[in-house]
């Protein structure tokens, strides 16, 4: 029996009119790393955030391991967002706080930890990105690539049972992706179950441990990434590969 | 010189107990209506950005209601008809002090209320969906994060705001407050001389009012977010200049 973290079942949702997901199925057992790939505008990112219950499915399920989150108020959620760490495109590191105070923001307002319980772990997970030099500094003074490990301490001291990535190299100087992607790479060595929607194709063949394909709202294939890449079955996966390629 | 300028009177003026008293009573009136019309035009303003449409009208209801009308006339209002519509009011207690923070208080609340909304709507959404990401409440994303950094940009117009609420102060001269303009008034009367008492009163404004500035500009680099407190993209303070004809 798999160790299922995150699941949606039949998820769909609508902006007015627009049909971003018609009824998308997809799961990720314990440790595992799913990389969705897909033009703009396909739904990886809204699917992304319907698992992190950031937007609610207007119809559908979602799973946290056995809890049906999609049957629980705005009020009851909050606590269980923290338990799936999000990571963002543009980062959307608080403005107004040192990198130190981000990273601290969720363990003393979510965990409810002492201040000095949380600066220390803080630093601890700073130090694992490797930006302890910069705690002090506002994001405004980081690079982009900073920025983002910062983001990605603050999502991980929560000890999330999940990290969803949403395109996090996408707003990057090229000079800049190489760090963050080290940074997912060890994450997913050591273990975490992740879902990362992303345009790096190389990170998918070597990290991934399948590759999904979405389009339209659908996921079109999902298969290991050294079939994905080498024989892709969907003719829409190959052309879009043909494309980014 | 001047032909008939006393010197002497305008010192005298310019040091006399009318003289302070009033401006003391313009500026706590100023400070109190100003902190008054904050508190309610956040909430005015939380109202106006709500989901609920009942809220939104609210909102709307009430900054129509006190900004087309005029404010000498609200001040009137409170002071004359609320006493006869409300037997709380016709009480010991309602000064014209208390009145005048009352009316002002709610006529600013609604010019705050704009100004704050701005400010909220200012801070980008993305730091609202990282606040939900984490696990936060609406509360606490908005105390943490959302407020501090709407701060920034409310500071400048709010300083606009105060210098206009100071100078509108001269208005609760009608519901006979002794603030600066009585007492330029009074000792006018009494002299038959007016340059020189309205020129005293005039220097109390403008000391009040280079003080504001020189506390919002310190506000300004408080609330701007590097660690070295460099004041890069922002420049100078606003100038607070209003030129409000409420």
């Amino acid at each position: 029996m798999a160790d299922v973290v995150l699941r949606a079942d039949g998820v769909q949702k609508h902006y007015g009119e627009l049909e971003v997901l018609k009824g998308v199925t997809f799961e990720v057992d314990r440790g595992q790393v799913k990389v969705i790939i897909g033009p703009s505008g396909s739904g990886k990112s809204t699917l992304l955030r319907c698992l992190a219950m950031l937007e609610a499915p207007d119809a559908g399920d979602v799973y946290l391991e056995t809890e049906r989150l999609t049957a629980l108020s705005e009020k009851q959620l909050a606590p269980h967002r923290s338990e799936v760490g999000m990571v963002f495109q543009r980062f959307n590191l608080f403005q107004n706080m040192t990198a130190l105070a981000n990273v601290m923001c969720g363990l003393l307002e979510v965990r409810r930890l002492s201040k000095r319980e949380a600066r220390e772990r803080a630093l601890e997970f700073l130090a694992r990105v490797g930006v302890a030099d910069k705690a002090s500094q506002y994001p405004d003074e980081l690079s982009g690539g900073q920025q983002q490990r910062v983001a990605i301490a603050r999502a991980l001291v929560m000890r999330p049972k999940a990290m969803l990535f949403d395109e996090p190299t996408s707003a990057l100087d090229v000079e800049l992706v190489r760090e963050v992607l080290d940074v997912m790479e060890l994450l997913a060595r050591e273990g975490m179950t992740m879902v990362v929607v992303t345009h790096e194709l190389r990170f998918a063949q070597h990290v991934a441990s399948a590759v999904l394909m979405m389009d339209e709202g659908r996921i079109v294939e999902e298969a290991r990434p050294d079939e994905f890449f080498s024989a892709p079955k969907e003719e829409r996966t190959r052309r879009f590969l043909a494309l980014v390629e | 010189m001047l032909a008939s300028f006393d010197a002497h009177l305008f010192w005298t003026a310019l040091s006399s107990g009318p003289y302070w008293r009033g401006a003391l009573t313009a500026l706590e009136l100023t400070v109190v209506s100003l902190a008054t019309a904050v508190v309610i035009g956040f909430f005015v303003a939380l109202a106006a950005l709500s989901n609920r449409r009942r809220n939104r009208s609210l909102a709307w209801v009430y900054n129509w209601l006190f900004r087309a009308t005029p404010t000498l006339l609200q001040l009137y209002f409170v002071w004359y008809a609320l006493p006869q519509l409300w037997g709380v009011f016709a009480g010991h207690w309602f000064t014209p002090f208390a009145a005048a923070w009352l009316a002002l208080s709610l006529n600013e609340a609604a010019y705050m209320s704009e100004i704050i909304r701005a400010g909220l709507l200012s801070v980008e959404p993305g730091q609202e969906l990282a606040g939900r990401a984490l696990g936060m409440t609406r509360r606490q994303i908005l105390r943490k994060v959302i407020v501090p950094q709407a701060v920034r940009i409310v500071i400048p117009p709010t300083g606009n705001e105060f210098i206009t609420l100071l100078k509108l102060t001269s208005l609760a001269f009608v519901i006979s407050l002794h603030e600066l303009l009585t007492a330029a008034q009074e000792l006018a009367a009494a002299t038959f001389q007016y340059p020189e008492p309205l020129l005293a009163s005039l220097v109390y404004y403008l000391v009040i009012v280079s003080i504001l500035m020189m506390i919002q500009a310190r506000l300004e680099r408080r609330f701007t977010w590097t660690s070295r407190r460099r004041r890069r993209r922002f420049g100078p303070p606003v100038p607070a200049i209003s030129h409000d004809a409420r």
